[in-house]
């Protein structure tokens, strides 16, 4: 190897963003440092100034780069890690990515649209049903958004949840346009090849996940006699669901509306009317959660090693996709010797498996040369409840992480300053 | 001075109501086939609303309350009429939830409570825009969904006779049998979706005129009164929409629940694809649909002089219609003599045969039994008791003896749960009872049958629940062994339980129960819960059919979406 192209260090900086993701991991050379952004979206910041946040990290990330971003990996395509490259209005996050002239866009397989797979065609209809089930899923996202206001009348404490994860899984096709055309794009999955390795010189990564349908299929617990009924169910159901939103926008009465009482809900069926609208708003939840984690299970799982420093960046993969990842012998391997950990979901309790933290060996509970550092990038308050155990991020996990590493959060950041740089050095 | 009372009631008993017989789509010569279901009379309120099910149209999804309705509603047999009328939706469940409530009572003898605090059942027609349906004993009422299919037409659940039918079975069951809806094991969960598949189907064949309309409804007009001997086959019949369920509610339209067509095997209860409640329910409606199809076809080979091809088509339903109504009372009934936790399959078996063998001892007619024991058999269900009595093999065997009576009263044994308790007291060292366990009788009920002289016998049915909350630590202890896993400090609850048959002189008939201690059922059921996460802490009591119903049209998790999630894999 040429001694310029040999890394001689790594900074990963941490952005701002409240609840999302956006970390720029840059890899030093003695010629020029290499970028790579890792997700770039939010859901919520503090100030609840959005726009001007994220444009004001483009620009940071315009000059920290000096006009050159070498690659970007969306992870996956949840509006808290995408957002960023939306297009929308004369000056935008995505315009400036996109200005910055990125030579590779990595993205889970999933989102292929050509849905290429090396397998046989029967394998390709199952992928196409899964991918057009995704799209449906998002589709009714914004359905049961809307159903959260009508519901919020009558039920509404369970209302709000509904919305806000709803609003989380709406389709931004702006930013997913974005994505597909500012560079050859590479779609990634377990165990496969990246192209990442050309863009940054001396690093080895490799990809853990997202797992194909086939790895998936192999797990013990899936295995079903008919895949491509399986899939094709599948595909049918969220066709279904997302379906009657291209009517219109809002669901319309049933029946012309001399059939409908106006005006307040008599008395004798009062009581029935709150439970059925508690119901359904539970029901509406447990759907948009289903799906809200079926795609946060195509995040693309990523570990760079730049000078035999492991880096994993696993997006929002929760415990089905690190299923997958932790059941091949070779990548408890590569997890040992982690030496940072981007904590999964936003610090949520499904992402971070335990049986994925007890195998960090470079865990301790005293201040150490060689201790793993984790990083967490959220904002609490926003994303499930701790009555059952589902607050994001998870108390319990904190605790571990603040015990067991350097741990570093976005909470202190605040809006000033608007990021932090951790070294990750020999 | 007391009031007067009316010297006799002011009209019929029963009433009629017009039904749809299974969904729109089922037309015979191009009109929707439509039934008059007949039901008990009483004096309506707008909605429909009486005394045990009330329908208050209520879409969540639009936030639309509509207004109640009055019966009877007419329509004609046009498509835009039938989906147009809210009023008739309204009927139609309501009609449909007081037939097959009546269904139950009839076989019972008796009223069936629902299992809530509350003598009625509400019922929401379009409770909202999803093609699902359910049962909610915490919301004490029915819902049902609607939706758009692929081409654009709106699909109501509630105008699915099988939908409202076998939802309503959800409800009777759950108050018959509260503890089915406790995760407990796969075989129970099944159940109720396999009974309640199974009431729906067989319900239609009481329905006038609508088997012989749908015996071959896809050949030419022009038989009319007759039919073919050579269509009747067993494969013919499989085929119709007899033994189709759902057909609008699935989304892949011809593939729609025919559960009947799944080919036996011995194994296949062991199957993966096979664990999964809502598919393992319908191994149980193929056993019990086949073993129907069977005896249909026994009946009709015996009509007629064997060399004419042709029969009267209203004979051949009729045969049809008298096999259906003795399996849908035997199912009933079975439900008296079937364990009041932790059902197997093989439970449910033996409750059928004993319920059978009571009403009618000689089996050698039809042969009911012996086609039930073979079609279980076929898809590997074996009866759980390995008792015979005479001819009958497989039914519950006698308690053991002997057991004693003293300081029980005859008269308050028939009606009170505590009398029932000083019962088992006396004899719990006979009854095996683990008095460590928290014991409750949770019902007494009146179970009355004609006896084969004519007479009617009045026996008295109980059920009993056992509960012990130990840690996982003290299992061991208890002769049982949790999964190497399970942290020893976790809390378990383990149920026992029976079903108590008292004769009608008070004696103990039948015990059928699940030792609390029983080591190996214990034993599988820790393991399947652990398996399936039901110790996580945040588990709550959820709205559970709901969620079958709709892993069901889904087709289960998926590998990306797996609720399973194990009680100390995460933090």
């Amino acid at each position: 190897m040429v001694r310029s192209s040999k890394p001689t260090g790594t900074t990963v900086r941490a952005y701002q963003v409240g609840f999302g993701d956006c970390f720029l991991l840059t890899v030093h050379y003695p010629a020029r440092d290499r970028h790579v952004l890792i997700d770039f979206g939010t859901t919520g910041t503090p100030d609840g100034r959005d726009k001007e946040r994220l444009l004001a990290i483009a620009t940071d990330i315009a000059t920290r780069s000096r006009g050159r971003l070498d690659a970007i990996v969306a992870t996956h395509r949840h509006k808290d890690h995408i957002a960023g490259f939306d297009t929308a209005g004369i000056e935008s996050p995505g315009a400036i990515i996109r200005s910055l002239k990125p030579r590779l866009v990595v993205q889970p397989w999933t989102e292929d649209p050509k849905a290429r797979t090396n397998a046989r065609a029967g394998v390709q209809k199952r992928v196409k049903n899964f991918r057009a089930a995704l799209g449906d899923m998002q589709t009714f996202a914004g359905h049961a958004r809307s159903e959260a206001i009508s519901l919020a009348r009558y039920a509404k404490g369970a209302a709000a949840p509904l919305g806000f994860l709803g609003e989380a899984n709406l389709a931004n096709r702006a930013a997913v346009e974005n994505l597909m055309r500012m560079a050859p794009n590479d779609y990634v999955f377990a165990g496969g090849p990246t192209r990442l390795t050309r863009v940054l010189p001396g690093v080895k990564v490799w990809v853990l996940g997202p797992p194909t349908l086939l790895q998936a299929e192999g797990i013990k617990r899936q295995r079903r006699s008919d895949p491509n009924e399986f899939w094709q169910l599948q595909a049918d159901y969220w066709r279904l669901l997302a379906g009657h939103v291209r009517e219109s926008s809002r669901p319309g009465l049933l029946f012309p509306a001399r059939h409908a009482v106006l005006g307040r809900v008599p008395v004798d069926a009062r009581w029935f009317v709150r439970h059925a609208a508690a119901a359904r708003a539970e029901e509406l939840l447990g759907l948009v959660r289903s799906l809200d984690t079926a795609l946060n299970n195509t995040s693309v799982i990523l570990v760079f090693e730049v000078n035999g420093k492991r880096l994993l960046f696993p997006g929002d993969a929760q415990i089905e996709n690190w299923e997958y990842a932790l059941g091949q012998p070779k990548n408890k391997q590569i997890l040992k010797n982690v030496q940072l950990y981007k904590v999964g979901h936003h610090g949520s309790r499904n992402a971070t498996p335990k049986s994925l933290w007890r195998l960090f060996e470079t865990r301790s509970t005293t201040a150490s040369r060689g201790r793993l550092t984790t990083i967490l990038s959220t904002m609490g308050g926003k994303h499930g409840h701790e009555d059952d155990h589902t607050e994001v991020p998870r108390k319990a996990l904190v605790q571990a992480l603040r015990r067991e590493s350097a741990y570093f959060t976005t909470q202190e950041l605040g809006s000033v300053p608007f990021a932090a740089n951790a070294q990750v050095d020999d | 001075m007391a009031p007067s009372y009316l010297i006799s009631p002011p009209t019929a008993p029963t009433r009629k109501l017009t039904i749809l017989a299974q969904d729109p789509t089922v037309c015979v010569h191009g009109h929707i086939l439509t039934a008059e279901a007949e039901i008990p009379y009483e004096a309506l309120d707008p909605g429909p609303r009486g005394h045990r099910v009330g329908v208050i149209d209520f879409d969540s999804s639009t936030g639309t309350l509509y207004r109640p309705a009055a019966v009877p509603v007419r329509i004609s047999n046009r498509v835009e009429s039938v989906l147009g009328d809210p009023a008739f939706h309204a009927q139609n469940v309501y009609a449909i939830v007081m037939r097959t409530l009546a269904r139950f009572e009839f076989a019972l003898g008796r009223r069936v409570a629902w299992s809530f605090d509350g003598h009625q059942l509400y019922a929401a027609p379009h409770a909202f825009q999803e093609a699902n349906a359910y049962y909610s004993k915490q919301d004490r009422g029915l819902f049902f969904g609607y939706f758009n299919d692929e081409r654009r037409r709106r699909i109501f659940t509630c105008l699915s006779a099988d939908v409202v039918a076998h939802e309503t079975t959800h409800a009777l069951v759950d108050g018959l049998r509260e503890r089915y809806t406790f995760p407990s094991s796969p075989d129970q969960a099944a159940f109720h979706e396999g009974l309640a598949d199974v009431v729906a189907l067989l319900s239609i064949f009481s329905l006038p005129n609508v088997v012989e309309a749908l015996l071959d409804e896809k050949a030419p007009k022009g038989e009319g009164l007759f039919i073919q001997r050579a269509s009747l086959t067993v494969a013919r019949l499989r085929e119709t929409a007899l033994f189709g369920l759902g057909e609008e509610v699935d989304p892949r339209r011809s593939a729609l629940r025919r559960s009947v067509a799944i080919p036996p095997k011995a194994t296949i209860l062991s199957e993966a694809e096979y664990a999964e409640p809502h598919r393992r329910g319908e191994v149980l409606v193929a056993a019990m649909m086949n073993a129907f199809l069977q005896i249909w076809r026994s009946r009709i080979a015996k009509l007629g002089d064997g060399r004419n091809p042709r029969l009267y088509r209203e004979t051949v339903a009729e045969a049809g219609r008298r096999a259906a109504d003795h399996l849908l009372t035997m199912a009933i009934r079975a439900l008296d003599f079937a364990p009041a936790a932790d059902l197997l399959f093989g439970d449910y078996l033996s409750a059928l045969l004993t319920a059978d063998m009571e009403i009618q001892p000689d089996d050698s007619r039809f042969g009911y039994r012996a086609t039930l024991l073979k079609c279980f058999a076929s898809y590997g269900i074996t009866p759980a008791s390995h008792h015979t009595l005479g001819d009958n093999p497989g039914v519950w065997e006698p308690p053991d003896g002997p057991l004693s009576d003293a300081f029980v009263h005859f008269e308050s044994l028939r009606h009170d749960p505590d009398e029932v308790f000083r019962f088992l007291w006396e004899n719990r060292k006979a009854l095996r009872l683990d008095d460590r366990a928290y014991t409750r009788v949770i019902s007494v009920r009146p179970s009355t049958r004609l006896s084969t002289d004519g007479f009617t016998v009045r026996e008295t049915v109980a059920e009993y629940v056992q509960i012990l909350d130990v840690t996982v630590s003290e299992l061991g202890a208890l002769g049982l062994t949790p999964p190497k896993d399970m942290d020893r400090w976790l809390k378990v609850t383990l149920y026992g339980g029976g079903a108590l048959v008292f004769d009608e002189f008070g004696r103990l008939k039948y015990h059928v129960r699940n030792r609390i201690l029983n080591a190996r059922r214990q034993n599988e059921r820790l393991a399947y819960l652990w398996r399936h996460g039901a110790f996580s802490p945040a588990e709550k009591p959820a709205r559970r059919f709901a969620a079958m119903h709709r892993l069901r049209a889904s087709g289960g998790v998926t590998p990306f979406t797996d609720a399973e999630v194990r009680y100390g894999q995460v933090f």
